[in-house]
């Protein structure tokens, strides 16, 4: 039976875990939820934004540059995919969306393969990240902790973006029917191209922010695009609410399950998953829209 | 199923010569003659009197012979398979060719080829699945008549790869391979095995370990959940206890674990001294990045029992200098033996960097095969096995070398490591020194623990 | 194409030409790659695919776990004969794909609750799920990661003759023997009645369920017929290559599948097969083209890009969409002169149908009753307490103001929707708790407001799916047959078609027909199941005037003997047909009785007809 602090260790692992997948997962969220897309792609974007961020990282010391160029650098491919490929999908059906994102998803992880090897890329942490928190009775990496006041900041923003502007409006005006969007007058296409755009630089600064924590490979996006469609689904397809809060729970069974049995923590999201989607498909704050 | 090479000889020799046609046919008639009694009856003719098995011979009856390598080149242990992939060309360049390597041994000295034959050679990729493994591998004998396979990152494939030589009489040089079980109750007799098996690693380690870090420690593991990992922590687990040590704590991380901060967090509260890491490739890479950023590898010991080819380049110095643990093979061994130096100089002058235990496994065995093959002088593989199980040593990059006829286990030193810290370094890849080369002979498991029932030749 | 089944070259065509391939087709892999491995291997995936196709391709269903079936098959099997508890292979290989097909059954209960993308996650979970369990809690019985290597193949043993499957060329034989089987029954299970109902759930699943079919159950048992093939594929790979991988359950797999079936084209049964052909022979080539070297996965993704956008159906379903372009179709004579005619004969085959009246009930000398029915949504009470009590034979209409809750009432009593409370009695049975399927098969049926057709289906075919779901029942595998071969059924399709006006279209798709056209033929598939209890959902909406007038002809030629509820705006048309007349507001009962009654009725007046006297 786990003591208190190591559960409440872990409790605090799984926020810290958490975050990150919510910053990943919102990103994926809104692309599903205002395109219908399911963007099979999306893992590899994370990569990208962590091989971005190495570039920068080997030849100036400024993570901010750092983040700032990796998000530059997925507005472009983002724009780049959404203009040149993406827009041509709409009318087709889900599968070739999937199809299609899967296979650019290839492309990208294999080109990084060819440019930059096989190898993991060193990123270092930066130099304000360095070093232990103490929290008593259990200490924690103080890069992990300021990533979840930084990814708290950036959903703040998000937020604000999407519930208190204009264009934010439209965008959750067009989650939930697009039709009437595009019939109320709004260019309905340019706004895709901006959903697509917000959520791949969502998921590229992510990358950026994640890549001195793990090995940068060119592979290092799969596994997390898998863990971020269980979060969408319980969170609810299309929500960002839904994305935040689904990250963190499952952030918390990822890291709770490994007090009890550490071998079954992945199995555990997915039958979670599982359970969200017999029992209440739109998961937490989803809605049962066009979806 | 593929056309012969005599049937286009015999044709080819009628039309050029200006011999009367009638001895052109007796001689053709002759040579085919020859060609079908070599295949099928027990005739002593020249030198080769063997009934066909597996690939033998329609895959030596040409001028050359075909050597299939199945490696991952992309996936995530791409960065290993690079490596082997550049052994296995530098091997079957040697070979070809002649080097200083193979102008050392005896056997090898002719330098063209094997038995007179040039290898070719081609490398599939992997993609690190078994199942694209033994495709790749299935293909090589039925497509281009292998006559040997080699490659494999992971046990599983390792393994798997074994029973598909077993099962087609093709000879099986293991790749990359620490699980017990290669070695142990999955042994075949077409498969022979050069790394050190993960008991052999934790039994040349752990004296080590209780000498530089101390007795009567406590250990945490961190265990990748699959037959690989439990396979090292249960070796490495049974010798530190033999010296003292205590196991305080097992954190298995399932297979696609990307962030271990979870396992890392329990291990750092278990009260540790020394922290054991069985994670292999990328994953060795994120969890130790972690267990730095943790504190753990600030307050507690770090070893680890198999380092992988690149660990010590992908996390640098600062990190994993003062780790211990064992490799297959690292470069320094060139100061004790010269063919080292000589395989090592040649591999960075073509591919600029020094190579790995990837690739000088793959390189080893290629030439021990060759060099079995050569004393056997035949490719008949009941003839080469017998040859590879017959105890002579060959002088390799690694020294004097031999395989244990019991289990096919290569017996040769197996090097226990420290990483260098930065200040240490005398070059950019300067990453270890070796503490310890200890014979094989000392950390083979004798033969009836093994689990070994090694099958029948014909079988 | 009028009886296509039975012994015309046409139905065995595919069949002849598939085994043609299959006795041709090895030696050209044999002498162009050097052997025939490739070939059983992408008929091994072919047989996987057959089976998602029948799931994916034809009933719409997109899973992305079907590697865990592929993969039970598989190690159940390899399980049985490395541990060597069972000596007989061919015993082995049934229980693998028994134990595949009882594994879907699971899954299938729980996974088919949803639809869509959400149906896709359910299968993606499991398929996790079972890949984790293959890896862990199972290893010792799976192997784990290192899978189960030493499965033997099969051998036939007749007397003194002994066969044994294992090797390059009887490898071949034994997948290619089960591929022409495992082909063979697709195709009958597409050319039977169980293919018709499966193709319609893909188009419009509600409208399927409303004329009848037990969507749910149909969708499990494609479901786990789909497992069925993937375990039998799983077994033969294992059995094949002499190792079971682990890599069976994995995402990948999955993945790949529906990779191949959308190269190749979706609901072609052959797509799979010519996918799996197109990309391992690429994933082959490219890596030996040595130019390529490490970028041959990035050229293989590229590829695969450019067939998705530019073939949208496939490489099979674009040739077949080509060849459809250019095939002969029947003339009109030719059509006219195939079927019986005359309005006596049509008359009796378009009669309602008898109804079954339920063990103990009480003959009623009322169709339908409705008492006190209730329905709310949130806080808007749609439909409050009405009572409504059809006499057999009677011509009924119900009008009222948009929102008196006309559209709602008619869906509760057509069991689409459950009412909050009261009861429903249809000729004395208590159908309360039945679901819109029953009521079908009672003899209920609805005509929708907005045209609920089946789009991609002929007219004929249309008509067919409403036919065969009262001639069959809620549930019936009857694979062996072909979809056309019900000679009843035909008949009444075809006075249908004569009574409707839609002969000359009757091989035409829905979607490429003009409204007035598709309006009738959204009434016929009400008629189709010959019900005893017609209800109208504003049958003249959208109609010019001229339609209107033959749409009127079309309901007072079929009311002979049916009870008929009439929901319309026209007050034209329902003063000429009805004989009651029931007015809701509000979602009470506001008025009824006679046209003469209701038009002189100073409340209806007010509330809706606007004060003027009707004539």
């Amino acid at each position: 039976m786990p003591t208190l602090p190591q559960f409440l260790s872990q409790a605090f692992n799984g926020i810290a875990l958490g975050s990150l997948l919510a910053l990943i997962a919102s990103g994926l969220s809104i692309i599903l939820g205002t395109l219908g897309v399911l963007n099979f792609a999306h893992g590899a974007m994370f990569m990208l934004g962590a091989y971005a961020g190495f570039v920068v990282l080997s030849h100036f010391d400024s993570f901010a540059l750092a983040l700032a160029l990796g998000a530059l650098m997925l507005l472009l491919v983002g724009f780049a995919t959404e203009r040149g490929l993406i827009r041509f999908y709409y009318r087709r059906p889900p599968e070739d969306q999937i199809l299609v994102t899967f296979g650019l998803g290839i492309m990208m992880v294999e080109a990084v393969r060819y440019i930059f090897g096989p190898l993991s890329q060193r990123v270092p942490l930066p130099s304000w990240g360095q070093g232990i928190v103490d929290f008593g009775f259990f200490l924690y990496p103080l890069y992990r902790v300021e990533v979840i006041g930084f990814v708290a900041v950036l959903l703040l923003g998000f937020y604000i973006l999407l519930y208190r502007t204009r264009i934010g409006l439209v965008v959750r005006a067009g989650i939930e029917d697009p039709l009437m969007v595009e019939l109320l007058g709004t260019h309905v296409r340019r706004m895709f191209l901006v959903v697509f755009c917000m959520g791949s630089m969502a998921a590229g600064i992510a990358g950026v922010v994640y890549a001195p924590l793990a090995a940068v490979i060119p592979n290092m996006g799969e596994s997390f695009l898998v863990q971020c469609f269980v979060v969408v689904v319980i969170g609810g397809l299309g929500s960002f609410p839904g994305a935040v809060v689904g990250g963190i729970i499952v952030g918390e069974i990822l890291s709770v399950t490994t007090l009890f049995d550490p071998a079954y923590a992945q199995a555990a999201i997915y039958a979670v998953m599982t359970l969200v989607l017999i029992v209440r498909p739109r998961g937490l704050f989803g809605t049962m829209g066009r979806l | 199923m593929s056309r012969t090479p005599s049937d286009r000889n015999s044709k080819s020799a009628i039309g050029k010569t200006a011999v009367s046609r009638r001895t052109l046919m007796q001689a053709g008639l002759g040579v085919t003659a020859a060609g079908l009694l070599l295949r099928e009856t027990a005739l002593p003719a020249f030198a080769a009197n063997y009934p066909a098995l597996g690939t033998f011979p329609a895959g030596t009856s040409g001028s050359s012979i075909f050597i299939g390598g199945v490696m991952p080149l992309t996936g995530p242990y791409s960065s290993s398979g690079k490596d082997m992939q550049l052994g296995f060309e530098l091997a079957v360049d040697h070979l070809n060719n002649g080097s200083r390597v193979t102008d050392a041994i005896p056997t090898l000295k002719k330098g063209k080829g094997v038995l007179g034959q040039k290898i070719q050679s081609q490398v599939a990729d992997s993609e690190t699945k078994p199942d694209v493994a033994i495709q790749a591998a299935t293909r090589f004998i039925h497509d281009n008549n292998a006559i040997m396979l080699t490659g494999g990152i992971s046990s599983a494939v390792s393994i798997a790869m074994q029973k598909l030589g077993q099962r087609e009489h093709v000879i099986y040089m293991v790749g990359n391979s620490g699980s017990n079980d290669t070695t142990g109750k999955d042994c075949q007799r077409y498969g022979f095995r050069a790394q050190p098996s993960a008991y052999m690693a934790a039994k040349a380690l752990a004296p080590v370990l209780a000498k530089e870090l101390g007795k009567n420690l406590k250990a945490a593991y961190l265990v990748p959940d699959y037959t690989y990992g439990h396979s090292v922590y249960d070796s490495m687990k049974e010798f530190t206890e033999q010296v003292g040590w205590k196991t305080v704590g097992e954190q298995l991380a399932p297979l696609g674990t990307t962030d271990f901060s979870s396992y890392l967090l329990n291990i750092a509260n278990s009260g540790a001294d020394v922290f054991l890491n069985v994670a292999f490739g990328a994953d060795a890479v994120t969890s130790t990045k972690q267990a730095q950023q943790f504190g753990i590898l600030s307050k507690m010991k770090y070893v680890v029992p198999n380092i992988s080819q690149f660990q010590a380049k992908e996390l640098g110095a600062d990190i994993m200098g003062g780790t211990y643990g064992t490799q297959a093979w690292w470069w320094t061994e060139e100061d004790k033996f010269p063919l080292a130096k000589f395989f090592v100089e040649d591999f960075e002058k073509k591919n600029s960097y020094k190579p790995r235990w990837g690739a000088s496994e793959i390189y080893i065995q290629m030439l021990v095969w060759a060099d079995a093959v050569e004393r056997a002088g035949t490719f008949y593989p009941v003839e080469v096995i017998k040859a590879l199980e017959s105890g002579h040593k060959v002088n390799s990059i690694y020294g004097e070398v031999y395989y244990r006829a019991g289990d096919h286990q290569m017996v040769r030193p197996v090097p226990v490591v420290v990483g260098k810290k930065p200040n240490e370094m005398k070059g950019p890849e300067d990453f270890y020194r070796i503490v310890d080369l200890v014979p094989g002979e000392q950390v083979l498991p004798p033969l009836g623990q093994t689990g070994c029932k090694m099958p029948d030749i014909g079988a | 194409m009028q009886g296509s089944s039975g012994w015309r070259l046409q139905r065995w065509l595919p069949e002849l030409a598939m085994l043609a391939a299959l006795l041709v087709l090895p030696f050209a892999f044999d002498r162009w790659f050097g052997s025939v491995d490739l070939f059983t291997r992408i008929l091994i995936w072919g047989i996987f695919g057959l089976g998602f196709d029948l799931l994916f391709g034809r009933t719409g269903l997109l899973s992305f776990g079907q590697g865990a079936f592929y993969g039970t098959g598989g190690f159940v099997t390899a399980y049985l004969l490395t541990s060597n508890t069972l000596d007989n292979v061919w015993l082995a290989m049934a229980i693998g794909i028994a134990a595949a097909a009882v594994f879907s059954v699971v899954v299938g209960f729980l996974a088919l609750r949803r639809v869509g993308i959400y149906f896709a996650m359910i299968t993606l979970a499991f398929g996790e799920l079972s890949y984790f369990l293959e890896n862990s809690p199972l290893a010792n019985w799976t192997g784990g990661e290192n899978g189960l290597p030493g499965v033997p193949a099969p051998s036939i043993a007749v007397g003194s003759f002994k066969y044994n499957f294992a090797g390059s060329w009887s490898g071949y034989q034994l997948v290619a023997g089960f591929f022409f089987v495992g082909f063979m029954f697709a195709r009958f299970i597409v050319n039977s009645p169980v293919g018709a109902v499966l193709t319609a759930i893909r188009q419009n699943p509600l409208r399927t369920a409303a004329l009848g079919h037990d969507v749910g159950a149909y969708k499990l048992a494609v479901f786990v017929l789909a497992a069925i093939f993937a375990g039998c594929g799983g077994v033969l790979l294992g059995i094949f290559q002499s190792y079971m991988p682990p890599d069976a359950f994995a995402l990948d797999t999955s993945g790949q599948l529906v990779i191949q079936t959308v190269i190749g084209g979706a609901g072609t049964l052959i797509g799979p097969t010519v996918g799996a052909a197109i990309w391992l022979t690429l994933r082959d080539l490219l890596q030996q083209v040595s130019a390529i070297g490490d970028l041959w996965k990035f050229i293989l993704g590229l590829v695969f890009v450019l067939l998705v956008t530019f073939m949208p159906n496939g490489v099979v379903g674009t040739i077949v969409r080509l060849w459809s372009r250019f095939r002969p179709r029947a003339t009109h004579a030719a059509i006219v002169a195939a079927h019986p005619d005359g309005a006596v004969a049509r008359e009796a085959l378009l009669a309602p149908l008898p109804t079954a009246s339920a063990r103990g009930a009480a003959p009623s000398a009322f169709a339908l009753e409705a008492r006190d029915i209730r329905k709310a949504y949130g806080g808007i009470r749609a439909v409050d307490g009405v009572s409504l009590a059809l006499l057999d034979g009677c011509f009924h209409a119900i009008i009222g103001p948009n929102g008196a809750g006309k559209s709602t009432f008619l869906r509760l009593l057509k069991r689409e929707e459950a009412a909050d409370s009261g009861r429903i009695l249809l000729h004395g049975v208590d159908i309360t708790a039945a679901d819109v399927t029953a009521a079908y098969q009672y003899g209920l049926a609805k005509s929708y407001q907005i045209n609920q057709l089946f789009p991609q289906l002929t007219v004929r075919q249309n008509l067919r799916i409403g036919a065969l779901g009262r001639h069959r029942g809620r549930l019936r595998l009857d694979i062996f047959r072909a979809a056309d071969s019900f000679p009843k059924v035909e008949k009444v399709i075809a006075a249908l078609l004569d009574e409707l006006g839609l002969t000359t279209c009757a091989d035409l798709t829905v979607n490429t027909l003009p409204y007035g056209e598709k309006r009738r033929l959204e009434l016929g598939l009400a008629l189709a199941s010959r019900p005893s209890v017609l209800l109208l959902d504003e049958p003249l909406a959208g109609l010019s005037p001229a339609e209107r007038e033959g749409v009127k002809q079309l309901i007072r030629n079929l009311r002979k003997g049916r009870t008929v509820v009439l929901v319309e705006h026209d007050m034209d048309a329902v003063f000429e047909l009805a004989e009651q007349i029931t007015v809701l507001h509000e979602g009470r009962k506001l008025a009824e009785g006679t046209p003469k009654q209701i038009a002189n009725d100073p409340l209806v007046k007010e509330a809706y007809l606007g004060g003027a006297a009707m004539p």
